[in-house]
């Protein structure tokens, strides 16, 4: 699970504690010497990531073995599909690998496509509908917005778990459980994400939009070919935010996927560790672990640039 | 811009203007606004889910009071969220401080901490349950082992449960308030640096009174943002601590927290209106924090 280096991170300038600049070697010992106990945290960081990727590709046999081996002595793919396995073993549940383990078409792969369908419908969906609503708070000159936009700075106060119970019975009184729309539906309006854009439109001159007008375009055009390009370093920012959180949405999904075929992959992992607890099956849920993790571990690196800016940009205006 | 434009005109003009937040207002009112209003409602009834909410008053509020699970829950999440707090907002500053250059050993420091911040989160609580198995297969317990001691049952000792979700959560997170404060430390002009050290200020010093001030800011976020996070834990205990439906919080409840508790009474024992309850303690201690963080008047003022 190899990251390239976060480039972006690290604003231009040199530590301000950082020996390098002046002391020569002996500082530079000491510098280090003063960062072992981190050296030492960044182990910790990483072990269990190795812990991890070595369980992926053990065989159940050696999962259960103790003292554990550090290093797979019969690496295997079997984790993931098990060539040798058949329904009709005396034991099904032993071998098999993550994506034959459930009972629901495609596996595994119906987690991931359930997932990238969730994840990928609400930031796009939340985005278009965000990014219109803070055109019109940032630009337009209409009466209430003042109201509107504290009201929704205030529902930013609102832990989401408070609207859980009425938001289930929302869903079950629409007949939506155990479908996309229960996923999607409800997450879209995303307060903090319609905050961000405001913020960041607001330091936007007026006079491009101005322009525009006067050359005649409407508001719908606008906000489509001017508003939203301008907009991108923010929306950017914010679908890193979104996809994250939708990726590993867990507690919302719990509550409203009731079929197998419906379940997110948290949702689906979460059930898989408790049907099967044992050595034998860490692999394949170890295995499971890593798919879920790579969509966006590869999101964050295509990203990286925005996703750090996102982060200090949404922390440091407060 | 106040021009007396007819109402007719400013229909026509303001039409468009309603029409394009009409989607964001729609959903956000029927999905945040009305169930908040009704889980408000809710707390004050005896619901589950199938009959008709039964108004009972404060009942439900009384009860929670001598609830002794909930207390419990509000200790345990106490007792978390300031380890949690304390430890990561500490540990965060430190990684900043010590890997803000742009060497390559900084930036690969930086993106080991950070890594968990885009792992799947329920991949890691899977992982740090089999870090933590109970035998020697484990990786704890197989470094225990070296170390010379017996193998721990570390989740099902009720005295390490707590320690070791914020551990867990340290262990998740400083990475992300690393990437703050290395944004914080960028921030801060070198000049004042320079003029310290004209005047002979020592290293500690100049951390004392140049750096530690100008970074309030940061520190303010990542407290704040760490209380709210923490206060809401529910992945850890559920994935981690909880043994099926009947023991959420873990053994003998030494996990139980706020949320993992909304989960209980709410979704395994249908109390619906119990659970607004719970759910309505939990909002009012999070708007708290967040009237410190959010600087409502400062964003108006922009508007």
């Amino acid at each position: 699970m190899a990251v390239a280096p976060m480039d972006t991170i690290a604003p231009v300038q040199q530590s301000p504690h950082s020996k390098d600049t002046g002391g020569g070697r002996r500082a530079r010992i000491n510098g280090h010497l003063l960062r072992l106990p981190f050296y030492l945290l960044a182990l910790t960081m990483i072990a269990p990531f190795y812990w991890l990727l070595i369980t992926v590709f053990k065989p159940p046999r050696e999962l259960a073995r103790t003292p554990p081996s550090f290093v797979p002595e019969s690496p295997t793919f079997a984790n993931f599909y098990d060539p040798e396995w058949s329904a009709q073993a005396i034991n099904p549940g032993h071998l098999q690998g993550i994506f034959q383990r459930y009972q629901v078409d495609f596996g595994f792969w119906r987690f991931m496509f359930n997932s990238i369908v969730i994840t990928t419908s609400i930031t796009v969906g939340s985005l278009l509908i965000c990014s219109l609503a803070a055109y019109v708070i940032a630009k337009h000159d209409i009466k209430g917005r003042r109201t509107i936009f504290l009201l929704i700075i205030a529902s930013m106060m609102v832990p989401w778990q408070t609207t859980l119970i009425p938001n289930y019975v929302i869903m079950r009184n629409l007949g939506w459980l155990d479908s996309y729309a229960a996923y999607i539906v409800p997450a879209l309006a995303k307060a903090f994400v319609l905050f961000f854009l405001v913020q960041f439109l607001q330091s936007i001159p007026n006079e491009l939009i101005q322009a525009a007008r006067v050359d005649g375009a409407g508001e719908w055009r606008i906000w489509w070919r001017i508003v939203l390009p301008l907009l991108r370093p923010a929306l950017a920012a914010m679908s890193i935010f979104i996809v994250l959180a939708e990726w590993n949405n867990f507690l919302w999904p719990l509550i409203i996927v009731q079929s197998d075929e419906m379940a997110n992959i948290p949702v689906a992992l979460a059930r898989l560790n408790s049907y099967f607890g044992g050595p034998d099956h860490q692999g394949a849920i170890m295995a499971g672990g890593l798919l879920a993790s790579v969509p966006t571990i590869v999101f964050f690196l295509i990203f990286q640039k925005y996703f750090t800016k996102g982060i200090a940009l949404s922390g440091l205006k407060g | 811009m106040a021009s007396p434009i007819p109402l007719r005109g400013r229909l026509r003009r303001y039409g468009t203007s309603y029409a394009m937040l009409l989607p964001f207002l729609a959903l956000f009112a029927g999905f945040l606004l009305w169930p908040l209003a009704n889980s408000l409602y809710l707390s004050f009834t005896k619901f589950d889910g199938i009959n008709p909410a039964a108004f009972t008053g404060v009942d439900n509020f009384v009860q929670l009071a001598s609830d002794a699970r909930f207390r419990h829950a509000l200790g345990n999440t106490a007792l978390y969220v300031v380890g949690s707090v304390v430890l990561g907002t500490l540990l965060s500053l430190g990684l900043a401080l010590a890997f803000n250059g742009t060497g390559w050993l900084h930036r690969i420091m930086r993106t080991v901490f950070f890594l968990p911040s885009v792992t799947s989160s329920i991949a890691l609580m899977l992982m740090w349950k089999w870090v933590l198995y109970p035998s020697d297969v484990g990786l704890a317990n197989t470094i225990v082992d070296w170390l010379g001691g017996n193998a721990v049952a570390w989740l099902a000792t009720p005295g390490l449960t707590i320690p070791i979700l914020v551990l867990m959560s340290v262990w998740g997170g400083m990475g992300y308030g690393m990437v703050l404060y290395v944004a914080g430390l960028g921030s801060i002009p070198q000049e004042y640096y320079e003029a310290a050290k004209i005047d002979g200020a020592s290293t500690w010093r100049q951390f004392r009174h140049i750096t530690l001030p100008l970074l309030r800011p940061v520190t303010t976020y990542v407290v704040v943002t760490g209380l709210i996070g923490a206060f809401q834990v529910f992945e850890a205990v559920y994935i981690v601590f909880s043994q099926g439906a009947n023991t959420i919080g873990g053994v003998l409840d030494s996990g139980l927290m706020i949320v993992p508790y909304l989960y209980d009474q709410g979704f395994t024992h249908f109390r619906l209106g119990y659970a607004s309850a719970i759910a309505w303690v939990l909002f009012l201690i999070i708007f708290v924090l967040s009237l410190i963080n959010l600087r409502v008047g400062r964003a108006m003022k922009e508007l």
